[in-house]
C-alpha cells in the first residue's frame, strides 16, 4: 500500500492514506490542543495515567475489533468481563495461586465468547447483536449471583503489585496492553486466521466460497474478544483490588467507540489494531483533557458521543471517495 | 372503468433501453388490446425482462413513448401504473409473508373506518379481498397468512392484489416456473376467466406449449429488438424458436481448436438435490470444455455449485481424479478446493469478491499451496501467485495493493478466475463468466479458456447465452428442470436444437 500512496496518489490509495493516518492526525491535533489549554496535560504523570486509564479500554477494543472486521458485533463483552472479574476474585479467595487464577479467568472468557461464536454458527441466530445481548444479560445476571451482588474484596497482594504496578517507571496495564497490540497486529496481518476474518467481513459468502470454514472462524473471533474481555477483568481486578459484579458496566460501548474512532468499518473488513489503539488512546486523551480543563462530566458525555459520530462521518466520506474512484 | 373495444389498450412506440454501452432494447413496438392474452418470447437476455420492467414502472425508457387507450402516458414509477392499470406479477410474488390475504391484497390501500385515527375497517377489507379473489377463483380463507401458502397460492393472492388495484393490464413473468401441472391448469383456467373479463395480459415464457394453451398472439424478442408478432395460430414452433434464437446453424468460431481430449477428470455421477437436481450424471476430460445449457431455474448454478460441494447433494457421487491418477471424491468444498476444483461463480460481486480487499488478497483468498506454514502466511509467495495470475491472465490493475472494486468487471472476473488457475487447478466450474463484462474482455476470456483446456484443465461452464457455448465448447449438456436430458458433442450442437432440449418442445 506505502508504494502506490507514494506514487502518484490516486483517489484510491488517497482513501487508504486516510485511513491509516485520519486517526493518527487526530490524536496528534487533540494532543496539540491540550497541551496549549492546559499546563499540566504535557507531564509524564499524566501522559503516564492516561496510559494506564485507557490500557483496560485498549485491550477490551481489540478483542471488539476482531469482531467488527467480521462484520459482526460483540455486545458481551462488558458482561464478560463482570462475571470473569467475579470468578477471579472467588478463586483467588478460594486460594487458587494468582497466576493460575489469571490464566482460568482468561479461558473463562473465551468459553464465554466461544459461546457467542456457537450461537452465531451453529444456532443460526440471525445476528450477533441478538446472541451477544442474551449472552451480555446471561453474564451480567450470573456474576451478580455468584457475588451475591456485592464486591469480593481481599484480593493477594502480590497480584495487586504485580498487575497494577509497574516495571521500568512503565505501568503494568500499559505493558500488557502493549504486548497484546503486538501479538493482535500480527495475528490480523500476518496469519491465515487474520486474513480470514477480513475476508469474511469483506464477503461472507465468497469468502465461504473459497473454501474458508467460514464458521470455525467466526467462533474463533467471538472467543478472542471473550478472552480480551477476561484479560481486562484481570487488569481491572488488580486496579480495584476487588471483583466487582458490576464491573465493565457499558464497556462494551468503549470498546465499539474505539474501534470506530479508530477507522475500522463497522460493515467490516476493514480495520486495524494500530488503528484501534489509536481509537483507545484518543477517547483516554479526550477524557482526561476534559478533565484537566474541569469540563463537566454531562459535557464529556457530550463531545465523546460528537466525536464517535464525526468518526464515522469520516468513514463514510471515506467510502464515498473510494467508490468514485 | 372505461367502455372496452375501439382502439388498443396498449401501445408501445419505439421504445429503447440502454445500460451503459450495452442497448438492452433498442425500438420495440407492440400493441395490446383489451381481453387480448399476448405472450413474450426470447431467449434469456433477449429484453423480456427490461420491457415488462418499463411498462410496470420500474424503469423508464430512454427513447419512444407508451400510449394508454391512445394517451401519451409518463410511467414515473410503480404506483403510477397501477395507478393507471397495469400491474406486474413476478415470478416470486412480492408480498408480505406475516400478514393475512386481505392485507396482502389490501397493502397500500387499506379502507379505514372516518374519524381522526384512521383505523383500518377490518370487516370491508376482508369483502373487499374475497371478492378480489373470486375474480382469480381462490377459495382462501383471507385471515390466512400469506407465509403459509405455496407459490401458486400466492401468484393468485397477487394477481387477486392486482385486480383489486383496479389492473386492466397483468404482467405475468414466467409464472409457471415453479409450479406443478395441476396448479398450472387451473391458473391458466383463472387467466382464460380474466380475458373473458377484459383484461390484458402479457404473458411471459419459454415454454411454447403454454404459450399455445393460452395466448392469442406472441412477441418475439431477440437482442433487444422485435423479430415479430404473430398470431399463435399461424406459427409453428420451428419458426419461433429459429425466431428466437436467429441462427439455424452453429456459428463456428474460427479460433476454436482441436484439443485432444485426455482423461476423465471429474466424474458427477446420480447427482440429486431434492426438488432442484435429479440424477445428473456427466463426465468431463482434461483439456476438454463442456458448456451447460438451459433455461432460468433449469438447476446449471445448482448443479455447478453441487459439484463444488458449496451445496450438499442428498445423492449420488462426485470424484475427481488427482494428479497421480488416483480419484478423490468430492463431499465438501474444502474438499474440492483440495482436490484442484475451483469455482467462479454466478455473481462476483455478491459472490465471488471481496470489494475492499485488494487484487492480491483476493487472488490469495483460497491460499494455495505453499502459501502458508503453520497458519502463517507466507505473503511474498502469496504475491508472487497473485502477480502471476495477474500476468497470465493480463489483469488490468493499477498495482497488487489496487482495492478490488476499483477495476472493471471483465478485470474483476479475471481475478476470480486467477484464483483457480495456479499450478495444482485440475478442474474449473464456471457460472455466467461473462455476464456483464464488455465485448473485448469476454473474447480474452474465451480466450484464456481455452488456453486453460490446453494446459489441461477439465472445464464445465454454465451460460444462458448459447453462441457463447456455441464458440466454446467440444460438447454442450443440456438441462432442464434440473435433470440434464441431453449431451450434444459439438458438431450436433446448434441454437435451435439446444433451445428446442431446454425447452422440452419436440
Amino acid at each position: 500500500m506505502s508504494e502506490a500512496a507514494a506514487v502518484a496518489m490516486p483517489a484510491e490509495a488517497r482513501a487508504t492514506w486516510w485511513q491509516r493516518v485520519g486517526p493518527l492526525l487526530g490524536l496528534a491535533l487533540l494532543c496539540v490542543v491540550l497541551a496549549i489549554a492546559s499546563p499540566h496535560f504535557l507531564t509524564l504523570d499524566n501522559l503516564l495515567n492516561v496510559l494506564r486509564q485507557s490500557a483496560i479500554n485498549a485491550v477490551m477494543a481489540l478483542g471488539q475489533l476482531v469482531v467488527i472486521i467480521t462484520a459482526g458485533i460483540d455486545l458481551s463483552i462488558g458482561s464478560i468481563m463482570g462475571l470473569t472479574i467475579v470468578l477471579l476474585a472467588l478463586m483467588m479467595r478460594g486460594g487458587t495461586p494468582s497466576f493460575l487464577a489469571c490464566v482460568l479467568a482468561v479461558l473463562a472468557g473465551v468459553a464465554i465468547g466461544l459461546l457467542n461464536g456457537l450461537l452465531l454458527t451453529r444456532l443460526k441466530l440471525p445476528h450477533p447483536f441478538i446472541s451477544t445481548l442474551g449472552t451480555m444479560n446471561i453474564a451480567r445476571g450470573a456474576a451478580l449471583l455468584l457475588a451475591s451482588g456485592v464486591p469480593i474484596s481481599g484480593l493477594p497482594a502480590g497480584f495487586r503489585e504485580v498487575v497494577a504496578g509497574s516495571a521500568f517507571g512503565i505501568p503494568s496495564p500499559v505493558i500488557v496492553a502493549g504486548a497484546l497490540y503486538v501479538v493482535g497486529h500480527l495475528f490480523l496481518t500476518r496469519t491465515v486466521w487474520g486474513r480470514d476474518l477480513y475476508a469474511i467481513g469483506g464477503n461472507r459468502e465468497a469468502a465461504r466460497l473459497c473454501g474458508i470454514p467460514v464458521d470455525r472462524r467466526l467462533n474463533l473471533a467471538y472467543a478472542l474478544s471473550g478472552g480480551a474481555a477476561g484479560l481486562a477483568a484481570v487488569v481491572m481486578a488488580a486496579r480495584m483490588n476487588s471483583g466487582f459484579p458490576l464491573a465493565g458496566s457499558g464497556a462494551e460501548l468503549d470498546a465499539i467507540a474505539a474501534v470506530i474512532v479508530g477507522g475500522a468499518s463497522f460493515f467490516g473488513g476493514v480495520g486495524t489494531a494500530g488503528g484501534t489503539l489509536i481509537g483507545a488512546l484518543i477517547i483516554g486523551f479526550l477524557r482526561n483533557g476534559l478533565n484537566l480543563l474541569d469540563v463537566s462530566a454531562y459535557w464529556q458525555m457530550i463531545v465523546i458521543g460528537a466525536v464517535i459520530v464525526a468518526a464515522v462521518c469520516i468513514d463514510v466520506l471515506r467510502q464515498r471517495v473510494g467508490r468514485e474512484a | 372503468m372505461a367502455t372496452p373495444g375501439a382502439g388498443p389498450l396498449l401501445e408501445v412506440r419505439g421504445i429503447s433501453k440502454r445500460f451503459g454501452a450495452h442497448a438492452a432494447l433498442a425500438d420495440v413496438t407492440v400493441t395490446l388490446v383489451a381481453g387480448e392474452v399476448h405472450a413474450v418470447a426470447g431467449e434469456n437476455g433477449a429484453g423480456k425482462s427490461t420491457l415488462m420492467a418499463i411498462l410496470s414502472g420500474g424503469l423508464r425508457p430512454d427513447a419512444g413513448e407508451l400510449l394508454w387507450e391512445g394517451r401519451a402516458v409518463v410511467l414515473g414509477d410503480v404506483r403510477s401504473a397501477q395507478a393507471l392499470g397495469i400491474s406486474m406479477v413476478h415470478q416470486e410474488p412480492q408480498l408480505v409473508g406475516s400478514l393475512s390475504v386481505a392485507e396482502n391484497v389490501g397493502l397500500g390501500r387499506l379502507p379505514v373506518h372516518g374519524g381522526p385515527l384512521r383505523l383500518v375497517d377490518r370487516g370491508r377489507l376482508r369483502d373487499e379481498a374475497r371478492r378480489a379473489l373470486a375474480l382469480v377463483r381462490a377459495d382462501l380463507p383471507p385471515e390466512r397468512r400469506v407465509e403459509t401458502l405455496g407459490v401458486a397460492e400466492r401468484q393468485l393472492v397477487a394477481i387477486a392484489r392486482a385486480l383489486h388495484f383496479g389492473a386492466r393490464l397483468i404482467i405475468l413473468d414466467e409464472p409457471t416456473s415453479s409450479l406443478s401441472m395441476a396448479e398450472t391448469e387451473s391458473l391458466f383456467l383463472t387467466l382464460r376467466a380474466l380475458r373473458e373479463r377484459g383484461t390484458a395480459t402479457f404473458y411471459i415464457s419459454h415454454r411454447l406449449e403454454e404459450l399455445r394453451a393460452l395466448a392469442d398472439r406472441v412477441t418475439v424478442l431477440r437482442d433487444g429488438r422485435v423479430v415479430t408478432t404473430v398470431p399463435l395460430a399461424q406459427t409453428s414452433n420451428d419458426a419461433l424458436i429459429l425466431a428466437m434464437s436467429g441462427r439455424e446453424l452453429a456459428t463456428v468460431d474460427a479460433a476454436r481448436d482441436e484439443r485432444p481430449a485426455g482423461e476423465v477428470l471429474l466424474e458427477v455421477r446420480g447427482v440429486g438435490r431434492r426438488g432442484r437436481l435429479h440424477d445428473v450424471s456427466l463426465e468431463v476430460r482434461a483439456g476438454e470444455i463442456v458448456g451447460l445449457a438451459g433455461l432460468v431455474g433449469a438447476g446449471r448454478s445448482r448443479l455447478l455449485r453441487t459439484v463444488f460441494g458449496a451445496d450438499r447433494a442428498d445423492a449420488g457421487e462426485v470424484r475427481v481424479r488427482a494428479a497421480d491418477g488416483s480419484w478423490r471424491r468430492v463431499g465438501t468444498l474444502r474438499d474440492a478446493v483440495a482436490a484442484g476444483v475451483g469455482l467462479v461463480p454466478e455473481d462476483r460481486r455478491a459472490l465471488g469478491l471481496v470489494p475492499v480487499a485488494s487484487v492480491a488478497d483476493n487472488i490469495g483468498l483460497v491460499t494455495p499451496p505453499g502459501t502458508r506454514r503453520f497458519g502463517l502466511l507466507r505473503r511474498g509467495r502469496l504475491r508472487e501467485f497473485a502477480a502471476r495470475a495477474v500476468e497470465t491472465l493480463r489483469i488490468k490493475a493499477r498495482s497488487l495493493d489496487a482495492p478490488v472494486r476499483t477495476l472493471s468487471g471483465g478485470n474483476q472476473q479475471k481475478c476470480v478466475l486467477g484464483r483457480w488457475v495456479g499450478p495444482d487447478a485440475r478442474v474449473l466450474l464456471l457460472d455466467e463468466p461473462t455476464r456483464g463484462v464488455d465485448v473485448g474482455a469476454k473474447a480474452e476470456i474465451h480466450r484464456h479458456l481455452r488456453e486453460l483446456a490446453r494446459r489441461g484443465l477439465a472445464i464445465l461452464i454454465a451460460s444462458s447465452e448459447l453462441p457463447e457455448l456455441l464458440a466454446l465448447c467440444d460438447r454442450i449438456a443440456v438441462m432442464r428442470q434440473g435433470r440434464l436430458v441431453s449431451e450434444l458433442p459439438r458438431a450436433q450442437a446448434t441454437a435451435p436444437e439446444v433451445l428446442r432440449l431446454a425447452t422440452g418442445t419436440r
